[in-house]
């Protein structure tokens, strides 16, 4: 960023003109407009601060927690709101609850987000702790309710929120996932995505000029502030994110919801709006950006890997994500958002609000955001059991013009429950099974084409455990034969060969 | 009107839907069928109200159908709603979408009572009595 760029006002002037009640104010949806109906110069002459918001899912989220001594008092080893675990890796009374942990007697329905719901709305909360007894704490065990009021503090941090955007998911598969981008329709059913796009905070300072450490902000209904990058932040590639804290004290319900996502888990719904003081030029231009130029990818989350490297079926933009349909392979797939426009747009109202009334003011970052890291994979050292390590090479196939007669005769004598059919090649056609050959049975059938299973569910020689495992539930089924690219079965993997040979931890033995 | 029709063995095989519509002339929708050889079950929208709604029930009943009105779709609890559009892309007929002002609508003639949305939204504020 070297060529010259006109600076337009400091932030200093800005709090004076809030100070004096003459500070111009917009949301970034006014600031579109205006810079469509009268141009960049005379919107970046005019406006002082554009507001944004953001109201989404943010699994990186929790809460310090501090319950003050009881008499006798108690180390808490292990603690427990509402049966949801509190995080005790800390002094005797402190603790961190995060938003994904989950009930361990209500399970997916109930986690910490929820639990942080609860407390801001002012419910009683079920506090229950168990230690071992020192000399300075001899007390073992205690259960009494608490409310936010109760503790001495309970102060948000979050360790990653406010992406920048997010991948889009769909699902490219012929079942139903149910994922933490929401329930995704076989067969490119739906596309579902997440993001305020146009009125996301790191969106409109992309070079992070204005938004650094210490940036007071709009947290949860309340105030906050940026305490650095949040994890995985990646602004180079579009990906930036942020730490925030604030006192969940002065925080409101509205704007911090728990949530959970079916067969997922649970997490937190969190309301975050950053003002954006247009002090130069280029922030006065990247301010108003639209989602038309806000571009997003399309992943295909019936991928099971690593989330970068889910296949990309599309690019697009969050003004086609918005308008509710994607043309997807000449199809036109229904899209919607997880994350609330509507709220967005409210905490962007909220915070321009704020700043009108003279309650709201604005932050120097004390440092800059980086504007450059990496975001790197976790890598496995060391070898991982693999299908190959774990499934029968002694496979037993039939064809398809056989007798079912035979084909039983053959399972008995071996032994086996899953017998895969090929052609002449040894390329897998079908599968049977020995509840097909009982159907069969009792349906007169005669020859194997006549009964076997076409759609076979298979896996490949290098294929994880864990996933071809995931798959065989998915699916309900107790073998998949092994096939390698040209589709000729080398082997067959059942639950009992992975019962047999498979540890926990993922080890043969 | 919406109702389910429960079939049992006994009637499972017999054309009593096709006989209803033509004795009474009221065009019954299916909304979702789930039959085997031992039982049935039909959700169906009966665009019918007063006597002729009570005939076409009664011709189901006296064929040995067991009908269970629904007395509403789904119910949305819109003080719990935060309008996040999780439950509008599964939907498979439209019936949830965004307004104007991006608040959820959900359009009731529409409602196949499937009861995707009910597992889709984050905060449970879609229930299906």
């Amino acid at each position: 960023m070297t060529e010259k760029i006109e600076e337009l006002r400091t932030i200093d002037e800005i709090n004076e003109k809030i100070k004096r009640g003459d500070a111009v104010v917009l949301t970034a949806e006014e600031m579109i407009k205006l810079v469509e109906s009268s141009g960049l110069e005379v919107a970046a002459k005019e406006v002082d601060i554009v507001t944004t918001g953001t109201f989404g899912a943010m699994c990186s989220s929790g809460v310090f927690l501090n319950f003050g001594h009881s008499d006798p008092p108690i180390k808490m080893a292990r603690c427990w709101l509402n049966d949801v675990p509190v995080y005790k890796g800390l002094a005797a009374v402190d603790g961190y609850l995060g938003a994904t942990a989950m009930s361990e007697t209500r399970g997916f329905e109930y986690g910490g987000g929820h639990v942080i719901e609860d407390l801001v709305s002012g419910k009683e909360v079920v506090l229950r702790a168990e230690s071992y007894g020192t000399d300075c704490y001899p007390r073992r065990h205690i259960e009494t309710t608490i409310t936010l009021e109760d503790l001495n503090q309970a102060i948000l941090v979050n360790p990653r929120n406010c992406y920048q955007r997010y991948d889009a998911a769909t699902n490219s598969s012929d079942r139903v996932l149910y994922t933490y981008m929401g329930t995704l329709l076989p067969n490119y059913g739906n596309i579902t995505f997440s993001g305020a796009g146009q009125l996301n905070p790191l969106c409109k300072d992309p070079n992070y000029e204005t938004i650094g450490l210490g940036t007071r902000i709009f947290l949860g209904g309340g105030i906050g502030y940026i305490i650095g990058e949040g994890t995985q932040h990646s602004p180079g590639a579009g990906f930036g994110t942020l730490m925030v804290k604030g006192d969940l004290k002065q925080m409101n319900s509205r704007y911090l919801r728990g949530a959970t996502f079916h067969r997922y888990g649970t997490t937190l719904y969190v309301g975050i709006g950053i003002p954006i003081p247009i002090i130069n030029m280029r922030v006065a231009k990247t301010a108003a950006t639209r989602d038309e130029e806000i571009t997003v990818n399309i992943r295909d989350y019936a991928v099971p890997t690593r989330p970068d490297l889910r296949p990309v079926v599309k690019k697009t933009t969050y003004a086609e994500l918005r308008s509710g349909k994607v043309s997807l392979n000449d199809r036109d797939v229904p899209s919607s958002s997880l994350s609330s426009y509507k709220m967005a747009r409210e905490i962007a109202e909220t915070l321009k609000k704020w700043i009108l009334e003279g309650t709201f003011f604005l932050t120097k970052p004390i440092e800059p955001l980086p504007r450059q890291r990496e975001v790197k994979p976790l890598r496995v050292r060391g070898r991982e059991i693999r299908v190959g390590d774990v499934m029968s090479r002694n496979v037993v196939t039939a064809r398809p013009s056989e007798d079912i007669k035979t084909v039983a005769s053959k399972l008995v004598e071996k032994g086996i429950d899953h017998l895969p059919v090929v052609d002449d090649e040894g390329r897998l056609i079908g599968i049977v099974t020995s509840w097909d050959l009982a159907k069969a049975i009792a349906h007169d059938k005669r020859r194997l084409e006549e009964i076997m299973t076409r759609r076979v569910i298979t896996a490949f020689e290098n294929e994880s455990i864990d996933v071809v495992v995931h798959r065989m539930a998915q699916y309900n089924i107790s073998g998949v034969p092994v096939v390698d690219r040209l589709n000729h079965v080398i082997g067959i993997l059942t639950t009992d060969d992975i019962s047999r040979k498979v540890v926990g931890g993922g080890r043969a033995v | 009107m919406r109702a389910k029709l429960i079939y049992s063995h006994g009637v499972v095989e017999k054309p009593i839907l096709a006989s209803v519509v033509l004795r009474t002339g009221v065009p019954i929708n299916i909304l979702e069928a789930r039959v085997n050889a031992q039982k049935g079950e039909l959700i169906v929208s009966i665009p019918a109200t007063g006597e002729k709604l009570r005939e076409v029930l009664n011709l189901f009943r006296e064929a040995g159908v067991q009908v269970q009105e629904f007395a509403e779709t789904l119910r949305i609890d819109w003080g719990k709603c935060m309008a996040c559009g999780a439950c509008i892309s599964p939907c498979p007929t439209k019936a949830l979408r965004f307004r104007e002002d991006w608040s959820l609508e959900f359009d009731e003639e529409r409602c196949v009572a499937c009861k995707i949305c009910v597992t889709a939204c984050p905060v449970k504020a879609i229930t299906m009595p």
